[in-house]
């Protein structure tokens, strides 16, 4: 089922072309298992196991790929000549010199940890598991869905170039997460914990899954829903505003991950994503944010989902700032991207699996923590609102004018919080947002939030990431 | 793509593998090729040969799901027992009667092109390269997208029912780039001579040629609009999840809930889920094998039903609208065949019919999570804004954002083309949009994008 070193290595030597510069081969096998419980039933499981192999290369200035999710050793050399014949077409319709960054080969193994295999949970345990949390939500009439979600990931990868690399990889992921839906009077309002689309992820096992400690929060997630209902509708205007750290993961994500990618600056991404407002001539020289807003790419943290060893282009994982003291200081780059900036590639480039091109992806793009307790942040608002869990969110295509909706927002009066207002949004440009940025709160509010549905390329590629957040105060922003 | 022989078989040895009275399973098999190109050069190009079994188990009334990539015995029979240790657990399905049985037959439909389901990458990689030496000659680069491929589908369950067809598509997207402004055109279609990029790539420079270089600049506010099909395709495709699905209708979510029967919209609007149009992107059947029908989701502003899977129907003792996509899918039923009724006006009509208003090619980054008892949705538009003045385009205009209720929106409609256009998204592989263009007054634009003091 799994092709070996020697197999791989076959047929990179079988890729026979005079202007052949480069080519790689990987097999992944993905395996994902979900339970979701609904309103004290099991409403779905299901079980996935994907193998691929995909064979990409460099011949001239044209790229060619080919995949299959047939991994026999007939296959793998078929699609090895498919890739070559893709290259011979885009070499008709290329015209650009692709230029590759320097790489060391690297032979390793790399593994993210966990403490209790995901799989080693029965599903009887993990389904008590999930509808003891969500049960006692249960019961109030206002309360019209209750749902709870478990999933584990595990996907591995064979790694093999024309460079000298051997990489052989395994990430291990769970995630858990609960919803409650309240209706009253035609007014709906929806309440997650601790995140939505599924929770909150992490390369880790079950152990994870007992931090989260849903049964813990169920109540406190229900009674919101429904003070919710009948909560005064957030207030329109300009407001300082404190985001809690799960909403700004996302504003990070969305506002700085995105168009730090250098594949979008460059305009390879436009057709479907768009671009990016933040262009390599402003590198270096350009205020993204305030002093405060330290934001660094690091795809070495243990735990978190955009964790890897190497990425697929074989360049190892690495730590380095995309904005430094507001500065906008780095790119996400790959190796055929890096040299347009007269840089080295910095590990960023994954494919969700085999079947996939490697493209520019996110890794765990974190706000650093700053010095200032939360307490004290609200305490110093005179006036101003506490918004946190995002609801929608919306971002143009240079990634400037974003509008972001919570599930939840709390006044704040003379530095208390005050009453608990619903369907909080706000809206900015994204430079002006994070120079607004007076006060970072310190690392007891820091917490990484996994996302595992970060979508790009074409076709789609959903990609694991994460985001390093604390909480963080933004004078004068725009409301409702 | 796999012949029905071989679909079948695989299908027959799954469902013999689930031994158990009620299951059904899907065998899907693609072979694509897709061009992306960017800075008037192919970057990304790719070809693809997969396939993916999905094995559906009832036992006792409770359901399990397995899907794999390996069709081998012991892949099969790992899928299998995935799928008896997921239903195993699971709670049985609220008033299921159990899968289709019907068997009736389907509709014959024209879903195949054997050209365009074998065009060769190099075929496209010309094609493109002509309308790159166009776009050289008008002064504009492109970016954007060109796929064609065959996929084969099949479906089969425990009570006889084997169903079994081929479909090809063809899909582009460019977008048309000059300095900071850019056009853009799409097109979709079962025939590859149906979508020509080169058209395509003339469409698109009109649009970032079109008043190049007059800008002019507006303060929010509510003003006429004029959609052409890419954007009401993006709305309509958010309504999809948010309200015509059956999960959106049973969590209580969508603005259909307590309003089957009524009418919240305008006259003027009408929605049907409709694969059986040939001119449009035709599939006979659903993946439960439920033959395909035209089915009404919103009738002159009439809300008439949401679209459901099979266990939803029974669940919500709602007529099946063969709308399975996926077994075991989490939306209990999708639309992927959206067709809006057009009317009988021009394009150019629309715009010399508006005295102050907004000319949008397309949105960007539509959210629909808002409010969605309203439908209220936020979104910004891209790749040609324009203004239009006493029924002539004037300007360009910046990329704006709007935030806006489709459910007050689509009561404002009026005017729309009798021309429709197919447009795609990357999470349909069956169908598409079909739309016409639409003027709808007082949309509610909320901001600009905008870079200032950089």
């Amino acid at each position: 089922m799994k092709p070996s070193r020697a197999q791989l290595g076959d047929v990179l030597a079988s890729l026979k072309d005079p202007a052949l510069r480069y080519a790689d081969v990987r097999f992944t096998a993905t395996h994902h298992q979900d339970v979701r419980v609904r309103n004290g039933e099991v409403d779905n499981l299901s079980s996935d196991v994907d193998r691929a192999i995909g064979v990409r290369v460099l011949v001239g200035n044209g790229w060619g790929f080919a995949a299959s999710s047939d991994v026999s050793e007939e296959s793998l050399r078929l699609t090895a000549q498919r890739a070559l014949e893709v290259a011979e077409a885009s070499n008709i319709a290329s015209t650009e010199t692709v230029t590759l960054s320097e790489l060391e080969p690297h032979v390793a193994t790399w593994s993210s940890t966990y403490d209790i295999d995901p799989w080693s949970i029965p599903l009887e345990k993990k389904i008590d598991h999930i509808l003891g949390a969500t049960d006692p939500i249960r019961g109030d009439a206002r309360i019209h869905q209750v749902t709870g979600d478990l999933s584990s990931y595990r996907q591995e990868k064979l790694f093999a170039s024309t460079a000298g690399s051997w990489l052989e990889q395994t990430t291990t992921e769970m995630g858990g997460g609960i919803e409650v839906n309240a209706i009253h009077d035609g007014e709906f309002q929806r309440r997650t914990y601790p995140n939505p689309f599924g929770g909150d992820f992490q390369a880790a096992g079950w152990e994870f899954i007992e931090r989260l400690d849903l049964p813990s929060k169920a109540l406190l997630v229900r009674d919101e829903a429904i003070a919710l209902l009948t909560a005064p509708k957030a207030p329109a205007g300009r407001f300082d505003l404190i985001v809690g750290s799960s909403q700004l993961a996302l504003q990070v994500h969305e506002s700085c991950g995105h168009p730090t990618e250098l594949d979008r600056a460059m305009g390879l991404e436009i057709s479907l994503a768009g671009g990016s407002f933040l262009q390599p001539s402003m590198l270096g020289n350009f205020r993204y944010g305030s002093e405060l807003v330290n934001i660094v790419a690091d795809a070495t943290l243990p735990g978190a989902i955009g964790s890897f060893g190497f990425d697929d282009d074989g360049v190892p994982a690495q730590r380095f700032h995309l904005i430094d003291k507001g500065m906008f200081v780095g790119y996400l780059t790959g190796r055929d991207t890096a040299p347009s900036i007269g840089r080295k590639s910095n590990g960023t480039v994954r494919a969700e699996s085999a079947a996939r091109i490697p493209i520019i992806r996110m890794t765990n793009i974190n706000l650093e923590p700053g010095t200032t307790p939360l307490a004290d942040i609200i305490a110093d608002t005179k006036r101003g609102i506490f918004i946190d869990t995002n609801k929608s969110w919306s971002i143009d295509d240079l990634r400037l004018n974003f509008q972001f909706g919570c599930e939840v927002a709390w006044e704040i009066e003379n530095g208390r919080l005050g009453r608990l207002l619903r369907n909080p949004l706000y809206t900015g440009t994204t430079p002006d947002f994070w120079r607004s940025c007076d006060a970072v709160a310190d690392r007891a509010s820091w917490q990484v939030w996994g996302l595992p549905n970060c979508g790009k390329g074409d076709p789609m590629q959903t990609m694991r990431v994460a985001h390093g957040a604390p909480a963080a105060r933004f004078r004068n922003v725009e409301m409702g | 793509m796999r012949s029905q022989h071989d679909s079948e078989t695989i299908l027959d040895r799954a469902l013999t593998a689930a031994n158990t009275p009620e299951a059904d399973a899907t065998f899907i098999s693609t072979d694509q090729n897709i061009s992306r190109f960017a800075n008037s050069g192919v970057h990304q190009n790719m070809s693809e040969i997969s396939a993916a079994l999905t094995l559906r188990v009832i036992v006792d009334g409770c359901m399990g799901v397995a899907s794999t990539s390996s069709f081998d015995d012991e892949g099969i029979a790992n899928a299998a027992l995935l799928a008896h240790e997921a239903a195993k657990h699971a709670g049985p399905l609220l008033n299921f009667s159990g899968l289709y049985r019907g068997n009736e037959p389907t509709p014959l439909l024209n879903t195949f092109d054997p050209k365009t389901a074998a065009v060769s990458p190099i075929a496209k990689a010309r094609a493109l390269r002509e309308m790159f030496d166009r776009g050289r000659d008008a002064g504009v680069h492109f970016a954007g997208s060109y796929a064609t491929g065959g996929s084969s589908v099949a479906c089969a369950n425990t009570h006889g029912v084997r169903r079994y067809a081929t479909m090809s598509s063809a899909d582009a997207t460019v977008i048309a780039i000059r300095g900071g402004e850019s056009g853009y055109a799409t097109s979709l279609a079962r025939h590859f001579d149906d979508v020509d990029v080169r058209a395509l790539g003339d469409e698109a420079t009109f649009k970032a040629t079109l008043k190049a270089g007059v800008a002019d600049d507006l303060q929010p506010g509510a003003f006429d609009v004029i959609l052409e099909p890419p954007a009401l395709a993006e709305v309509l495709e958010w309504l999809n999840m948010i309200a015509f699905s059956g999960s959106s209708f049973d969590d209580g979510s969508s603005f259909f809930v307590n309003h089957l029967g009524e009418k919240l919209l305008g006259e003027n609007f009408t929605l049907v889920d409709d694969s059986t149009d040939d001119s449009f992107m035709p599939f006979p059947f659903d993946l439960e094998g439920l033959p395909k029908r035209r089915v009404a989701l919103i009738e002159r502003g009439v809300i008439r039903t949401p679209v459901v899977d099979k266990a939803y129907a029974d669940r919500l003792a709602l007529e099946p609208t063969a709308n399975t996509w996926h077994l075991g899918s989490s939306d209990h039923g999708v639309a992927f065949h959206l067709a809006m009724e057009g009317g009988d006006a021009t394009r150019e009509e629309l715009i010399r019919s508006t005295k102050h208003g907004i000319w949008v090619t397309r949105f960007n980054y539509v959210n629909g999570l808002l409010e969605p008892r309203i439908a209220q949705m936020t979104g910004t538009t891209r790749d040609g804004t324009f203004l239009i003045r006493d029924g002539e385009v004037v300007a360009r205009l910046p990329n704006l954002r709007w935030t806006e209720s489709m459910v007050e929106a689509f009561g404002r409609i009026e005017g729309l083309t009798s021309e429709r256009r197919r447009v795609g998204t990357w999470f349909n592989h069956f169908g598409g949009t079909l739309a016409p263009t639409v003027k709808i007054g007082g949309w509610n634009f909320t901001g600009k994008q905008e870079l200032a003091g950089a």
